[in-house]
């Protein structure tokens, strides 16, 4: 097997990536995957040439260790031999490749569009799986949902109430950031990735700064590392209050909905105390972070902390206690630890389905190398389990936050970024609340940036969430989607 | 049930009850002021630096409709010629209102016609679409909702249904693949009805506005009846914005 292996955030020489011919490709992606490698991205370096180099990118948990390969593809020959039937978690990483740059996967079992929506390879028409018989009923929801939220289309073929199967559609919120992201100059690079996913702003801004800094070879201080991981894990905490809040309305736990929305505001409201925004806009910047709070910044986030800490886990207590509660969420939604693992699941849906996965304790970075955060599974991977994982996380992240601030390292939050290195390459992968973000980050011999490839959390789990309806009743699934809590934006880019 | 009732006492009052000065954090970035006359002659750098180009010079301005708020002109400014305040009341009836300059306390919306207020001064019902928001402002617009901004209360809530609403908030920078569906669910409000924009992206495009796979033909045919700005805006702002307009208390 060829392979350049690679650090989280470590740069390296375009040119050391081997390139290999179209079959050893094959080869060595699929003897990884048997080893239990995961795929993390899969995508064209040069998407405009017609000669394209296709770089896959692998990523080991267990051992820490990220690879690479590549295999360039003639003008003519646009085809390898798909690893989907044998591979679920490189389906829809296929779709994207044969998407983006028309190159096609042989064997596919199901070419999907993923963010074209009615056209598959080009121009091809694309028509959605259909259920025939009798009974059988079709139920189309979106792109405009029945709440304030992000747009997509839902398609379920059902038999009464049962649904058999799910399609999701989704594009909608298509932007196109990663070709805006190479003619952006640094400032504008910084806040295009806070909008790949406004509830992710700190995650997807971490993965750009620290892949920023990597290519030019900057070193920020440890407190900027603290106060960047205290910022993302009050994003942790504020999405997570926000979702078990969601969970509660839509099983009509009034009480517990109103508390955690109440306590959310609280937690954004101290990251507004930090940087101004409440969603951390701003905050973090290539070199270190654009404020530096004050003590009473600090105090006032702390004490709004232990009223959340002691709230939350007044209302855990009555919600997970409840066995009303616990009726509706109880074996709802279930994805086996076996079907999460073979189509790539991660963050706390993964974790929820029993599986050892997270950035922050397997590929450690800034503030996390010194102060470890504990990794917490769970087995049944039901509403439950997602709603309970969520709950117990917010406990630890507030726990983190304390210790950090209590221990506050004095220092700079400013360090001038140098130029990036040119011919070269970075894979940046942070833990946001969703799970792992995967931004790869390549120069030119310029030392601008010539490839940007994003890869959301949500790009594996909205299959989670097409699977966890499967033989559900369709009445439940606000609340299976709630317990996902998936990002539109983040999947369009 | 005393569990709940305990629940209930841990609530305590998280209302906002003056939605007008609510005190929000210091950092918090509203309304700029802005003093041109401290510009050294020739200076460019905040020009140059601001990431939507929503500055412009001779007299220095901002359009607050295209402004992020990130704020690296306040950052950088040799002599502080630009201060963003924590002033939350922004929201215009006009496109021109949003580019400021000076040191003006705040913006304030012409008020609704007579007709809007009666028909909507009471109770007014809208549908939220995002068409490629960040889900930022969708956010923002959910918390609208939450026991400390409880909009409910001046009657203003959002509806699932566009044929329950009396207008619609846009947010993003408007893509192409949400045109169509926008016009539909625009098309499916009754008479009168009013469109507001929500967010620098749905007002300008913001950091967006150069990107191909947008289509803000929508916005050419239909009239904007107010724009809140912001990266997201505040929820007070749109409180406040809502509540000026309609000439309520």
């Amino acid at each position: 097997m060829s392979f350049l292996s690679v650090q989280n955030h470590r740069p390296f020489h375009i040119s050391d990536i081997p390139v290999i011919s179209v079959s050893e490709f094959e080869n060595s992606i699929r003897q990884s995957l048997q080893a239990g490698f995961r795929l993390i991205s899969l995508f064209a370096l040069n998407p405009e040439k017609s000669e394209k180099t296709v770089l896959v990118v692998l990523s080991n948990p267990l051992t820490s260790s990220i690879s690479l390969t590549a295999t360039q593809f003639s003008k003519d020959d646009h085809r390898f031999n798909s690893f989907a039937s044998d591979f679920p978690q490189t389906n829809y990483f296929e779709c994207e490749l044969a998407e983006e740059n028309l190159i096609i996967p042989n064997g596919h079992p199901w070419l999907r569009p993923v963010r074209k929506q009615s056209t598959v390879l080009g121009d091809q028409p694309y028509s959605l799986y259909q259920m025939e018989g009798e009974e059988v009923h079709e139920v189309a929801v979106g792109p405009i949902h029945a709440g304030v939220i992000e747009p997509g289309h839902f398609r379920f073929q059902c038999h009464g109430e049962l649904v058999y199967h799910l399609e999701i559609v989704l594009g909608y919120q298509k932007r196109g950031i990663e070709n805006l992201l190479l003619s952006a100059n640094s400032r504008q690079q910084t806040i295009l990735c806070e909008s790949i996913a406004g509830d992710t702003t700190i995650g997807h801004s971490m993965a750009h700064v620290l892949g920023i800094e990597a290519l030019a070879h900057t070193n920020v201080s440890l407190k900027t590392q603290v106060l960047r991981s205290i910022a993302e894990e009050l994003e942790r905490v504020a999405m997570h209050l926000a979702g078990l809040g969601g969970i509660a309305n839509d099983i009509g736990y009034a009480i517990g909905a109103s508390s955690y929305g109440r306590l959310r505001t609280l937690v954004i409201n101290g990251l507004a105390l930090f940087c101004g925004s409440r969603f951390g806009k701003g905050f973090l910047v290539p070199g270190g972070l654009q404020f530096d709070p004050d003590e009473e910044a600090i105090e006032k986030l702390k004490s709004n902390l232990t009223t959340v800490l002691n709230d939350v886990s007044a209302i855990n207590l009555v919600l997970f206690d409840s066995t009303s509660v616990l009726a509706r969420l109880d074996h709802t939604g279930t994805v086996t630890r076996e079907w999460a693992s073979e189509i790539g699941m991660v963050g706390p849906a993964a974790r929820a389905s029993g599986i050892d996965l997270d950035t922050r304790s397997q590929f450690p970075y800034g503030a996390y190398r010194y102060f470890p955060i504990p990794l917490i599974t769970l087995g049944t991977g039901d509403v439950f389990a997602r709603t309970r994982i969520r709950a117990l996380e917010i406990e630890d992240s507030i726990r983190f936050i304390f210790e950090q601030l209590d221990n506050l390292p004095a220092g700079t939050t400013q360090t001038k970024v140098h130029d990036l290195q040119p011919d070269s390459g970075v894979i940046s992968v942070v833990e946001g609340w969703r799970g792992e973000i995967v931004h790869s980050l390549f120069t030119g011999s310029d030392g601008k940036l010539t490839r940007y490839k994003i890869k959301d959390p949500s790009f594996h789990n909205w299959y989670g969430l097409a699977l966890a309806l499967r033989n559900e009743a369709i009445s439940d699934f606000p609340l299976c989607n709630k317990s996902f809590d998936l990002s539109y934006a983040g999947h369009d880019l | 049930m005393f569990e709940s009732i305990r629940l209930r006492i841990l609530q305590g009052d998280p209302i906002v009850h003056d939605v007008h000065n609510p005190g929000l954090p210091p950092l918090f970035r509203g309304m700029p002021q802005i003093q041109p006359e401290k510009c050294p002659h020739g200076c460019t750098i905040c020009v140059d630096l601001c990431p939507t180009n929503a500055i412009s010079l001779n007299p220095l301005k901002i359009d607050l409709g295209t402004c992020v708020f990130c704020p690296v002109c306040e950052q950088n400014c040799p002599e502080q010629v630009i201060h963003f305040t924590n002033e939350h009341h922004i929201t215009c009836s006009s496109r021109e209102q949003l580019v400021v300059s000076g040191t003006e306390h705040r913006i304030t919306p012409e008020i609704a016609s007579e007709k809007i207020r009666s028909y909507f001064g009471k109770s007014l019902k809208l549908r939220q679409i995002s068409s490629g928001g960040c889900n930022a402002c969708e956010l923002e617009l959910n918390a609208l909702s939450n026991v400390n901004f409880d909009m409910g209360r001046f009657g203003i809530e959002f509806v699932a249904s566009p044929r329950h609403a009396d207008g619609i908030v846009i947010t993003g920078p408007m893509t192409a693949t949400m045109a169509e569906a926008t016009q539909m669910c625009f098309d499916a409000v009754p008479d009168p009805k009013i469109v507001i924009l929500f967010g620098a992206c749905g007002i300008s495009g913001g950091i967006f506005k150069d990107s191909p796979e947008l289509n803000r033909e929508f916005l050419e045919q239909h009239p904007v009846d107010l724009f809140i700005p912001g990266c997201p805006p505040h929820p007070l702002t749109f409180i406040t914005g809502l509540l000026d307009w309609l000439d309520k208390k």
